[in-house]
């Protein structure tokens, strides 16, 4: 399988789940598939699951999806202990895992030598934590992972390759605000908020 | 002398500045400080296994409408790095670090991480308070944070063994 099948297979699974997603291919083809305000993308190789796990325990009422890859979870496993430590009962973590760098130069990752990030997750304390092979289990474990609100982690063996995408139509800043608003609007919350200038407090108007 | 003047000043201001997230990992000088955080019911508390994650957790919290800081050794800023640069900095997230400044004056065996703290602080545009006297850390703390809010940016903390109670 590949892993645009898998994001296109849940993409209309997730509701209004908050989606984070890896550096690269991920971002591009997950914004093909699901366009919402609701998607962050990650610019920092293996934050992506840290930037998760801080929006899942911010927003403890929100199903938060990191959509991670063997390159960038590698770069980052200690993530695995400090979430399996907080254990947010939001947070379902997808790892798709290719054995390569495949949006910076197709060089091999460890996982290609048998590095087991689903058996690394559960030495780190996570709950959940399985492979999947076919588009159909995958789209199954996430379902499954959705409903039952605990700490998961799906991985997904997948083939390299990429899908066509078109070019993203935000940068960084404008989806961080996106987002920001998004979560104002749909949690009904003020985060942007700016104090009124000094002079509206200290004197009545008029 | 009272050793936990300090860090309980260093909280007071974190509440004063509506921080409810704290990240943290130990060093041997902001243990009094790390155990008034871990006792504190009000924020959640996220002990870290590397500080670069931690600069994620907080800029993670912080889209979804939570006040955050980070509490570590320089060596520990000097880890999360790349992490402040391409998801704090790029994305223009604030952030508070509170930073145990280790190779600071009267220190022995961490000059060298002294020595380029604050140098690459300032290159990557972080403004820097340096916090020696105890009067001035409650405000110091909650003011540096308006800053970050209002700046879009990190803003660090250099926290002395003076203000930590670990001096002599």
């Amino acid at each position: 399988m590949k892993r645009y099948e898998c994001l296109e297979a849940i993409a209309g699974e997730v509701g209004d789940a908050l989606a984070v997603t890896t550096a690269g291919a991920t971002t591009l083809e997950w914004n093909r598939f699901r366009p919402s305000d609701g998607n962050l993308m990650c610019k920092t190789l293996g934050l992506v699951s840290s930037i998760s796990l801080g929006i899942a325990l911010g927003l403890p009422q929100r199903k938060v999806l990191a959509l991670d890859g063997d390159g960038a979870l590698l770069m980052n496993l200690c993530a695995l202990p400090t979430i399996a430590w907080r254990r947010p009962p939001n947070f379902i973590h997808i790892v798709f895992d290719n054995g390569i760098y495949e949006s910076s130069g197709a060089r091999a990752t460890a996982t290609s030598a048998g590095a087991d990030l689903v058996e690394i997750a559960r030495g780190a304390g996570y709950p959940h934590a399985t492979w999947t092979t076919t588009v159909d289990e995958f789209r199954k474990e996430v379902q499954a992972a959705l409903g039952r609100y605990a700490l998961s982690l799906i991985g997904a063996k997948v083939e390299p390759g990429r899908c066509p995408v078109p070019p993203l139509e935000l940068d960084e800043v404008e989806n961080k605000y996106r987002f920001i608003r998004y979560i104002e609007r749909s949690e009904g919350m003020k985060i942007l908020t700016r104090p009124l200038p000094a002079s509206y407090r200290r004197a009545p108007l008029g | 002398m009272d050793r936990q003047a300090g860090p309980r000043a260093i909280l007071e201001g974190l509440k004063a500045a509506g921080i409810t997230l704290i990240a943290t990992l130990p060093d041997e000088n902001l243990t009094e400080l790390l155990k008034l955080v871990e006792a504190d019911r009000e924020s959640i508390h996220v002990p870290l296994c590397r500080e670069e994650e931690g600069i994620g957790i907080c800029a993670g919290a912080t889209l979804v409408g939570k006040k955050t800081a980070i509490i570590m050794q320089n060596g520990g800023f000097l880890n999360s790095c790349n992490a402040l640069t391409t998801t704090a900095l790029q994305f223009q997230i604030p952030l508070l670090l509170l930073i145990y400044y280790a190779g600071d004056i009267g220190d022995r065996g961490f000059a060298t991480v002294g020595t380029v703290t604050e140098p690459v602080l300032h290159a990557l545009g972080i403004r820097t308070y340096l916090l020696r006297r105890m009067e001035e850390i409650k405000e110091t703390v909650h003011q540096a944070q308006v800053l970050a809010w209002d700046a879009n940016r990190p803003v660090a903390l250099l926290l002395t063994k003076d203000v930590l109670g670990t001096r002599g």
